[in-house]
């Protein structure tokens, strides 16, 4: 087995082309020995491209090399993507928030992923380049291919950045899980929602649940409830049963029933929609430009 | 000065000025030189791997070896028909090395293979051929019972491994002039003890053929003779050598005799060393889990709260073969009937065979298990009798002097102490908003009488060396628990010594005494006494010959020697003039503490053990009603171990327990499908994590205890025995339903709370 480390981006598109398809990038490692090795590996966990958090009026651009633990600590993510601050600082263990990344969340396409239902709901795109240097975008979740399966193909594309939408005032996102344990733990549900208030109405809203099916799933229906409206008390009972309702789920001798799945979906869909509404209220009055 | 300057641990000084950090084994595990046995290498060493039946029950037609040995690198073949294959067992002799003709379980050892190295071994288990024949296979203990049930030992019609009915006092009557009745069914699954170090060893056989074993156990010497029968080795030529034990927890108390067996006949089959050691997933699928137990209990009390009677109907499951199942089985099935005085006990127990995984052992033996059915139900009894579950305890729990229904002697006991204690440090009476509160009281013997009964205590040996240092050779084991520790704690106190001036000489069934091993929270009891008097007789044979020297008399008095003149001799010394005199001896003291016999009779009616450990432990809890979370916010551990003479020990017993009682209670629990593990790795088999663990707070009532060295008692397992029932009773007192079935989790919770389902 042979292992690259390399320190630029060309670097990394040079090594892959070499390989001819028997390499595969490799950044935080942590899910790594899980599976079958492959004969070559070509780190770019120190890529300076991969590695920025940055933002411009249109856009916070996140490295795919930014590790979870950093995520968890950016004060730029922190303000203006809320929601992928709390998915990050829930990951695994501080040992995998420190190795792993964000692009390797998305790209190992696990599906109870915390990071990428985060990216999903805040409606995150994905900067993609391939060995012919062709850059394309593509959201966050139609990078997935089927249960741990992702599009991407590692050994001739390259994951780069995502490209998020700051969160502006009159906006706010959510991130909750629900898991055996505290710690190193999947979850048997993880849900996130970015919300948009024009007064007192929902402008824009984007619930997203997993693990119910191979990528981060919106909860159209839900969301079909909620745009427009003025939430009241009624509306959450609602929501809870249309966001139960609408999707499929499976049970697992290990983890739990299906019919108990469904009753935490409801629970978790209103509880962090909520959650990110009344940081819609905040920062809106608030001011302070979230 | 030293020849090497190097850092120097830092000495702690802990309560009444005792260093912390006496344990050999802290520093070399703090600082990761500890040699455990998956470290352990020797020149010429080959690797052990077993080939195990994928089937649950099988019938084994044909074994073909001849591809394994065209694998490079392969030594040994070894198949149940290459060896004497002499049965085997530590209660019930139903197990031999390998499987002859029959496989019981997923898993079971058919084939074993040494080679140079394990990628080696690996490939030639995938080239020996076997041809099974499937059988009929049970997973349920209670189908296992049924007439039409296919039999799974020959000897053994009826699948029940071990049982026992018995009948103390007239509970009939009891029950038919009792006020109030209550009852429910508690189901416990299988757990692992899930210690840090997956079992690993090696097996030295030399042409003189002598065995040496190198691992790490906690009963070496029991283990030792258990191997020379079933090797047909003259005992004297088998020897155990410990390295440092990464955990046990009762799991390492006999350990995997499989490996060590299999190791053994590699190594004397080809003359080389063999290592063996299980994977994490071999832990789980071929280790030792402790039984998993259904109880159908009854409680019969009069309108004032008064316990007359209790009926226990228990089915454990053993798993394909016995191990210590029979004895773990017996104390689930009667040790908590001495927590409180109940007069009229009735029980059936039957240890069941089924296609699974053998089971044996673990910390608490079964007595935390039947704690959280017994201590639930008594909860249940409060509730209908509109009592405080603290009150009814008090009114009814087991008093020093009391002997129980089963004949325990009881000389000293705080347990309405710790009662009082735990309720009031939890805030009983004075209750947070929103939170649900438990208490539970729980028993344990510290040092058994009966295991043995001829065997009944332990012996240890205290030598002055040449340079007036001093060893402790002793069979004890340390596993983490801090007996050493505590051993170096009670010689210096006897000796009048700084500890840093004692060493332990350990883990070496050649030289150190015989001892039953570290079981029954026998260590600081038992163990600690026999180096009180080892201690003791050493201190009175260095007077004498410090006396003989000088030629007046010699008192060691402070740590100091110091004779009538008021001169002071130097311990070496002494040491050298008794070497010199005799020509190469060292004065040693030999102390055996004895306890009295027991009048234990064939009914178990009689006192098991020197004495026994009391505690009352109270949870606070907080239940997310929509999902049914759990958060368990504070255990308050209230103990009564005697005189506490290793504290900085105690209070790592006191975390580790709670936190494993913590697992027991809401966490773990093997899960099966179609007698396959289903949850066969850390990731899905939950232990708590750091972040799972509540605030723990202890509080020892220290009672000096008449028979214990310094009047100190055992610690080690009764502190997880409370954990699982009091966590129990506090999540009834928050949701107003019970969940009967461990662990407890969100969905059990959940759905007790909203299907009405008590065993979901």
């Amino acid at each position: 087995m042979s292992y690259t480390v390399v320190s630029n981006l060309d670097q990394a598109v040079e090594a892959l082309a070499k390989s001819e398809g028997k390499a595969r990038v490799v950044a935080g490692a942590t899910d790594l020995f899980l599976g079958n090795l492959p004969p070559e590996l070509v780190d770019i966990s120190t890529v300076p491209d991969l590695l920025g958090i940055n933002r411009d009026p249109d856009y916070l651009s996140v490295g795919a090399g930014v590790t979870h633990a950093r995520a968890a600590a950016s004060p730029e993510i922190r303000l203006k993507a809320e929601a992928l601050a709390e998915a990050c600082r829930e990951v695994g263990s501080p040992q995998v928030r420190n190795m792993g990344t964000l692009g390797g969340n998305v790209v190992n396409a696990a599906p109870a992923a915390d990071a990428a239902v985060a990216l999903v709901a805040l409606g995150a795109k994905a900067v993609l380049v391939d060995l012919n240097g062709v850059y394309r975008e593509a959201a966050v979740e139609d990078l997935y291919a089927n249960y741990n399966l992702s599009v991407v193909d590692s050994s001739s594309e390259i994951l780069l950045r995502f490209l998020l939408g700051p969160t502006v005032r009159g906006e706010g996102s959510a991130f909750l899980r629900f898991a055996p344990r505290g710690a190193l733990s999947l979850p048997l549900v993880n849900a996130a929602a970015r919300v948009r208030l024009k007064g007192n109405t929902i402008e824009a809203v984007r619930a997203v649940i997993a693990p119910v099916s191979p990528a981060p799933t919106r909860l159209s229906e839900t969301e079909k409830l909620l745009l427009g409206s003025k939430p009241a008390q009624d509306t959450w009972r609602r929501v809870e049963y249309t966001a139960a309702a609408e999707v499929d789920v499976r049970g697992s001798m290990l983890r739990c029933s299906a019919e108990y799945r469904h009753h935490l979906i409801g629970v978790l869909a209103r509880r962090m929609i909520r959650k990110a509404l009344e940081r819609a209220l905040e920062s809106k009055e608030g001011g302070d430009g979230r | 000065m030293p020849a090497i300057k190097k850092a120097e641990p830092v000495i702690r000084k802990g309560r009444s000025g005792s260093a912390v950090n006496q344990d050999p084994d802290v520093w070399a595990k703090i600082t990761g030189k500890a040699v455990y046995g998956t470290d352990l290498y020797f020149p010429g060493m080959l690797y052990g791997k077993i080939l195990r039946s994928p089937h649950p029950h099988a019938r084994i037609k044909r074994i073909d070896t001849a591809g394994a040995y065209a694998v490079p690198g392969v030594r040994s073949v070894l198949t149940a028909g290459d060896i004497s294959n002499k049965s085997y067992g530590i209660v019930v002799e139903d197990e031999q090395p390998l499987a002859h003709n029959r496989a019981r379980y997923i898993g079971d050892e058919v084939a074993a293979v040494a080679a140079v190295d394990e990628e080696s071994a690996s490939k030639a288990l995938e080239a020996i051929k076997i041809e099974y024949e499937p059988l009929p296979a049970i997973f349920d203990p209670t189908e296992a019972l049924l007439d039409e049930a296919v039999q799974i030992h020959n000897n053994c019609p009826g699948n029940i491994a071990w049982e026992r009915d018995m009948e103390r006092g007239e509970p009939e009557r009891a029950f038919a002039g009792a006020d109030l009745v209550v009852e429910n069914e508690f189901s416990i699954p299988s757990v692992h003890p899930t210690y840090l170090e997956p079992i690993a060893c090696v097996a030295v056989s030399d042409y003189m053929e002598n065995l040496t074993i190198y691992t790490a156990l906690q009963s070496p010497d029991v283990v030792r003779e258990i191997i020379a029968e079933a090797l047909e080795l003259p005992l004297s030529k088998v020897r155990i050598i410990g390295p440092v034990m990464g955990g046990g927890f009762g799991g390492r108390v006999y350990g995997n005799l499989k490996l060590y067996l299999l190791s053994s006949l590699l190594s004397m089959h080809t003359g080389s060393s063999v290592k063996m050691r299980l994977t994490r997933e071999e832990e789980f699928t071929v280790g030792r889990p402790m039984i998993a137990a259904r109880m159908k209990v009854r409680m019969a009390l009069r309108r004032d709260g008064t316990f007359l009677a209790r009926e226990s109907d228990i089915i454990t499951d053993n798993g394909a073969y016995s191990a210590q199942a029979p004895w773990v089985s017996k104390t689930l099935s009667e040790r908590n009937d001495s927590v409180y005085r109940i007069p009229n006990i009735k029980t059936r127990a039957r240890l069941v065979y089924t296609n699974k995984v053998p089971t044996a052992q673990y910390r608490g033996y079964g007595n935390q298990a039947a704690n959280f059915a017994y201590e639930s139900l008594i909860d249940q009894a409060a509730q209908k009798l509109s009592l405080d579950p603290l009150h009814l305890r008090l009114k009814n729990c087991t008093r020093a002097g009391d002997v129980t229904v089963h004949g325990l002697d009881i000389k000293s006991c705080a347990l309405s102490e710790c009662l009082q204690k735990a309720a009031e440090k939890v805030g009983w009476n004075n209750r947070k908003e929103g939170c649900g509160y438990g208490i539970s009281a729980g028993i344990h013997a510290s040092g058994s009488l009966v295991a043995n009964k001829d065997f009944r205590g332990a012996s240890a040996r205290a030598v002055l060396e040449l340079d007036g240092r001093m060893t402790v050779y002793t069979g004890e084991q340390e596993y983490g628990q801090g007996a050493y520790g505590a051993f170096v704690q009670i010689a210096a106190r006897t000796l009048g010594l700084e500890p840093q001036l004692l060493t332990i000489y350990c883990r070496d069934t050649l030289v150190t005494p015989y001892s039953q091993g570290a079981l029954a929270n026998r260590q600081t009891t038992i163990g600690g006494r026999a180096v009180q008097l080892a201690a003791e007789e050493l201190k009175k044979l260095i007077e004498e010959a410090a006396s003989e020297m000088t030629g007046e008399p010699v008192k060691m008095i402070g740590g100091s020697l110091a004779a009538v003149s008021g001169k002071l001799i130097r311990f070496d010394e002494v040491a050298r003039y008794h070497h010199h005199r005799t020509s190469g001896l060292t004065l040693a003291g030999e102390g055996c503490y004895v306890p009295p016999p027991s009048k234990y009779d064939e009914t178990s009616y009689g006192n098991i053990s020197v004495t026994y450990s009391f505690a009352a432990h109270a949870a606070e809890v907080k239940v997310d009603r929509e999902t049914g979370a759990l958060t368990v916010h504070r255990i308050v551990a209230v103990h009564d171990s005697g005189h506490i003479v290793n504290p900085p020990g105690a209070r790592g017993q006191i975390y580790g327990g709670v936190t494993q009682g913590l697992g027991f209670g809401c966490y773990e629990g093997y899960v099966f499908d179609r007698g396959k593990v289903a949850n066969s790795s850390l990731a899905d088999y939950r232990i708590p994590t750091a972040l799972d663990v509540p605030r723990i707070d202890y509080h020892f009532i220290e009672i000096n205890d008449p028979e214990g060295p310094f009047g100190a008692k055992g610690l080690g397992e009764v502190v997880q025995v409370p954990v699982p029932g009091a966590i129990a009773n506090a999540v009834a007192d928050a949701t107003g339903v019970r969940v009967t079935n461990l662990p407890i989790t969100a969905e059990k919770i959940y759905r007790t709370m909203f299907k009405g389902e008590c065993d979901g």
